[in-house]
């Protein structure tokens, strides 16, 4: 029984490239952020009615440009290592949690500057941004969870979250494009809670997806 | 020391298998059958004992179709432990098997090879063929694999006094075949 699998393996046995794995995440991304960027000009501008660079000129478009992609690649660097069955590489998230702490600290000291007026919490979208950025990250997190069925996390739902946090912080800056808004606590806030929301699914659904 | 041995040439085998040799990966996947055989055994409890050689198989399997997650820069040794680890809980928890083995019994894989009891259970493979099916079972179960008799004769829906008796005959019989030219 044992010998004959052993046969019918070694027989279909077809060589694996260098870095084999690193490769299929990048191509995964590259799909899944074509997909992404879609959802800009497609839902976000014909749908909901966003023109592209709404917060063109201002230096918080960079700032959320920066705090995103940030996140992401964080997300980017967990990935791989989670994706194997003997790594355990969690320090991206807390560096992440630290992140959007800052972020956090930044924001309010922002905010009590300006009296605590409640529209630099709120801004114009607070209450649509996180479910836009779900959505914008959506492609994104579906690819690359798609690619990773292929993998042996130690933990799927590890794996997930790396996968949703990569998604997310990456869905978040081509949000940013379509989103108006200039406050740092209305972005600390809201979009780490769209970023955070992307992982907690991505772990949701990884738990399941990711089994191997 | 042998670990390191035992990981050289495992690692060597696998490098050359990812570069598609596959002499090299039927050696290792052989080798590995081996070690692993006895890793499951010793974790399962001894009425769960023929789920070793299931699990032998899912971890080849995983080995094969996952082995892309294997990075060529780390020791392959324990990444193979990480495998045929993953797969034991995950058969665990899908059969509802509680497991007996304490879990300090932590020896790795490769400190135990069966290829001495492999060729002694051919052995008795060959001789319980002389014996009635059913009494064989009986024998294997109770003298090999330490069910005990009652438990062995429910399976066979037999009573425990018939399954004494079946035992009984049926090592007395193989004493008579066996044991003459021995003594």
């Amino acid at each position: 029984m044992t010998d004959e699998l052993i046969d019918r393996l070694s027989a279909e046995l077809k060589p694996t490239a260098a870095r084999d794995l690193e490769k299929r995440i990048l191509l995964a991304i590259a799909l899944g952020l074509m997909g992404t960027l879609l959802m800009g000009p497609i839902v976000l501008d014909l749908l909901v009615g966003r023109p592209f660079g709404g917060a063109w000129g201002s230096p918080m478009f960079w700032g959320k440009l920066a705090y995103t992609i940030g996140l992401g690649l964080l997300g980017l660097v967990a990935v791989p290592a989670l994706s194997r069955p003997d790594a355990h590489r969690v320090w991206p998230f807390w560096a992440a949690g630290a992140v959007i702490l800052l972020a956090l600290a930044a924001g309010i000291a922002g905010w009590m500057q300006a009296d605590w007026a409640m529209p630099v919490l709120m801004g114009g979208t607070a209450l649509v941004c996180p479910w836009l950025i779900i959505l914008t990250a959506a492609p994104l997190l579906m690819v690359l969870l798609t690619a990773m069925r292929r993998f042996a996390p130690a933990s799927p739902t590890l794996a997930g979250f790396g996968a949703g946090l990569l998604a997310g912080g990456f869905g978040a800056a081509a949000y940013a494009f379509y989103c108006g808004e200039t406050s740092m606590m209305f972005m600390a806030v809201w979009y780490s809670l769209g970023i955070a929301l992307t992982a907690l699914l991505g772990a949701l659904i990884g738990r399941y997806l990711l089994r191997w | 020391m042998q670990a390191d041995a035992t990981e050289k040439r495992m690692r060597e085998l696998m490098l050359a298998a990812l570069d598609g040799d596959a002499a090299a990966y039927r050696r290792l996947l052989a080798e590995l059958t081996r070690y692993l055989r006895p890793w499951f055994a010793r974790r399962l409890s001894p009425s769960h004992a023929s789920h070793a050689e299931d699990l032998v198989q899912e971890t080849l399997l995983a080995l094969h179709t996952k082995r892309m997650t294997y990075d060529r820069s780390r020791p392959f040794t324990s990444w193979l432990h990480a495998v045929a680890h993953h797969k034991f809980v995950d058969h665990v928890r899908r059969h509802a098997i509680r497991p007996t083995v304490p879990l300090e019994d932590d020896a790795p894989i490769f400190a135990v090879d069966d290829s001495a009891n492999a060729a002694d259970r051919r052995d008795v493979d060959a001789v319980l063929t002389q014996v009635p099916e059913r009494t064989a079972d009986l024998i294997r179960q109770t003298r090999l694999e330490g069910t005990s008799v009652a438990e062995a004769a429910a399976r066979h829906g037999m009573t425990e006094t018939a399954a004494k008796v079946s035992i009984h005959r049926g090592l007395k019989s193989l004493m008579s075949k066996f044991a003459g030219s021995g003594k």
